[in-house]
């Protein structure tokens, strides 16, 4: 679970950077501002990390 | 801006109360200077800012509402990282849920809050959706009487199952179509998650907070875009009227749920959506 987490952490944040540089986008929209859509890519990057974080150790205190 | 002053004041007066009670803020926005004929050019650089600012004033109230249950979560989150463990301590419970239970309003509201709204933008849509809203409501109500009768849950919020959690933090997305308050659909999410009106309303201002926060953070160049500036006064005040305004209304209600249900937003939501339907259809409303 560890590596799926850092994988997918890894994924979303090239996406941002991608959504960032306008060379993908989530929405057929052009209305939707790109960095929008990379601030919660990387948003999601963060919280992937969080995630593999606690795969380290998952015993409740 | 196209605006009085005192139709902005009354605007922002009306953002910070309808944004908590659930009566849908977007619905009411499209409704009432629909109503009093007010000329409002949403596409108009300065009123975006204002609209801007008012989220801003209303998650700041809310943020300073909650100040030391905030601060809680967010040093019980920190700690939570930090050991990379999970705890029973209630307030990282509570802030986990609050975060997987943000998530996707966030994923739907960024990819498909411009596309619904020019889908649903008419006064007609948000008066039909307004008295959709009623009816959500009357039908959580319903639900929940039939499975706990006049008894009250003693479920709280960090005993909710995390799927749960998400899914009340889903029903928010529903929101983004105009007339479907944010907080009405969570906190009949709530009850049907077996929270009791008072837990539920607390989910549901405490959840309130990322969402409006985010949604203004994210839209602040709009205060520095060109044109903007013409309507700083009464981005400012309209701040801060939203903002007082927005800190009353969660007063109140925090206090409301503890004894009472959304039965009376219900039959408000219900009879003015149904209204505002019929004029918007007969075209009195546009």
């Amino acid at each position: 679970m560890k590596a799926l987490a850092l994988l997918l952490a890894l994924a979303f944040f090239v996406a941002g950077i991608l959504t960032a540089l306008g060379t993908i986008s989530l929405t057929h929209s052009h209305d939707v501002h790109h960095w929008k859509q990379t601030i919660l890519l990387w948003i999601l990057a963060l919280l992937s990390l969080i995630w593999a974080r606690f795969q380290q150790s998952p015993r409740r205190v | 801006m196209t605006l009085s002053f005192a139709q902005s004041m009354a605007l922002a007066l009306l953002q910070g109360v309808s944004e908590l009670f659930p009566v849908s803020s977007l619905g009411h926005s499209i409704l009432v200077p629909a109503l009093a004929r007010w000329r409002v050019d949403r596409s108009d650089p300065s009123f975006l800012a204002f609209v801007v600012a008012l989220h801003l004033g209303t998650a700041i109230a809310l943020v300073l509402f909650y100040r030391n249950e905030w601060w809680r979560i967010i040093s019980a989150l920190w700690r939570s990282i930090v050991r990379g463990r999970l705890s029973n301590e209630r307030d990282e419970s509570v802030g986990w849920r609050l975060v997987v239970a943000t998530v996707p309003v966030g994923i739907i509201g960024v990819i498909a809050e411009k596309p619904v709204r020019m889908l649903f933008g008419s006064a007609e849509a948000a008066g039909g959706f307004l008295a959709i809203n009623g009816l959500v409501m009357f039908l959580g109500e319903y639900l929940r009487r039939r499975q706990y009768g006049a008894e009250r849950s003693s479920r709280t919020i960090a005993q909710m199952p995390y799927l749960q959690s998400v899914a009340v933090g889903f029903s928010q997305a529903f929101a983004l179509l105009p007339g479907i308050s944010r907080s009405g659909a969570s906190i009949v999410g709530g009850l049907l998650c077996d929270l009791d009106h008072s837990e539920a309303a607390h989910y549901s201002f405490l959840l309130a907070t990322p969402v409006i926060g985010a949604a203004a953070l994210l839209e602040i160049p709009r205060l520095f875009a060109p044109g903007a500036h013409v309507a700083a006064v009464e981005a400012t005040a309209g701040a801060i009227v939203a903002g007082i305004a927005a800190y009353l209304s969660v007063a109140f209600l925090t206090r409301y749920f503890k004894t009472k249900d959304l039965g009376p937003f219900g039959w408000y939501c219900l009879i003015f959506g149904a209204i505002c339907f019929v004029l918007a259809r007969i075209g009195v409303l546009s």
